[in-house]
This record gives structure tokens, sequence and C-alpha cells, in this order.
């Protein structure tokens, strides 16, 4: 068990009220595979500072979770297969949040 | 005096060698894009060390820092287009 940092970039065009509960069914991913979810954080629209697929703002997220690796992989590649996420990063955490 | 005497001779050349860091960082966050913006010049270079005056692994991890950012769109690519 890790400690990973996941930032998602989703489409602009949704709404963001919606976009808490949307991640929350992604992170079954992680809930199942055993690992825990410590933080979800949503920034909201920022504007890009170059355009990814002809988008030039992005609703950002990000989260801070518990798992294994590939559980964290399985989430990652679920987003990445969704129509609204623009990109996902993964990084891992070294030391809990300050 | 003089064995010192040409010491620091090099100094004052680089613009402003100060310590941005010192600012209480400790550990740099790559989500701190308003902190990583001062270590890129308005091209969207990332700052080199005789500049900003930063320890070698203080700049490698500003370095990765800006590239992670980067990559999220958050702070620019050196644009040579338009």
């Amino acid at each position: 068990m890790r400690h990973y940092e996941v930032m998602v970039i989703l489409d602009p065009s949704l709404d963001e009220r919606t976009v808490a509960p949307s991640l929350d069914t992604f992170l079954n991913v992680i809930r199942t595979g055993g690992g825990e979810v410590e933080n979800v954080e949503v920034w909201g629209r920022r504007r890009l500072s170059f355009e990814i697929n002809k988008h030039s703002e992005g609703i950002y997220a990000v989260l801070d979770l518990r798992a294994d690796s590939d559980t964290v992989k399985e989430l990652d590649r679920q987003l990445s297969l969704t129509e609204s996420v623009l990109r996902t990063k993964v990084l891992r955490r070294e030391t809990a949040k300050s | 005096m003089a064995t010192r005497g040409n010491k620091g001779r090099h100094r004052p050349v680089g613009r402003r060698s100060n310590l941005l860091m010192a600012a209480g960082v400790t550990r740099v966050d790559w989500k701190d894009v308003a902190l990583l913006r001062r270590f890129l010049s308005d091209r969207g270079k990332i700052r080199s060390r005789r500049v900003t005056g930063l320890t070698a692994p203080q700049q490698r991890q500003v370095a990765a820092a800006i590239k992670n950012a980067r990559e999220m769109a958050m702070l620019p690519y050196p644009s040579s287009h338009r």
C-alpha cells in the first residue's frame, strides 16, 4: 500500500456539480481493491496553458489515495478510457500531506 | 589579504542570486503554480541556477516540479511557435 496523488483534467463542458459524484464512481475501483480514498479535491474550471484535444479550459480534480499499485493502475486505465477525461497524472506521494 | 584578494569576483554577474526557497519551502509542490512561475522566464523556459541562486538539489526539485506541472497544462512549454 502506498500513497498516491492522482490529478485528473476533465472536459470543461461537464457541469462542475456533477464532477465529484462521477469521480466517486471511479473511486469504487480503489475501495473494492482494498485501498482508501483520503481526499478528493475539485479545483474547478481552470485555463489550460495550451490546448488539449481542442479544449482551452479544463476541470481539475486532485485525488489523494492509499492503495496498491495495481489498483491505482486500474483506476488510471479506466479514467483514461473515459471520453470526458482529458488527461490524468499519477504520482507517488512520499509523505503525508503537510 | 593577498590570498583572498580575488574572491567573489564572479558573483555579481548573474542578475538576482537570492534564495527564493529560503521563504520556508522545504519540499517543492508541483501544484504550486504561483511559486513555480517565478522560476520560468517570460518565454516559459526554466531559469538557470545562476539566475535562481538555488542549490543543486533544489534546482532539480524545481525543474521536476515544473515539468510535472507542464504535463498537466498548468505551466507553458517554451514556445518556439507563434
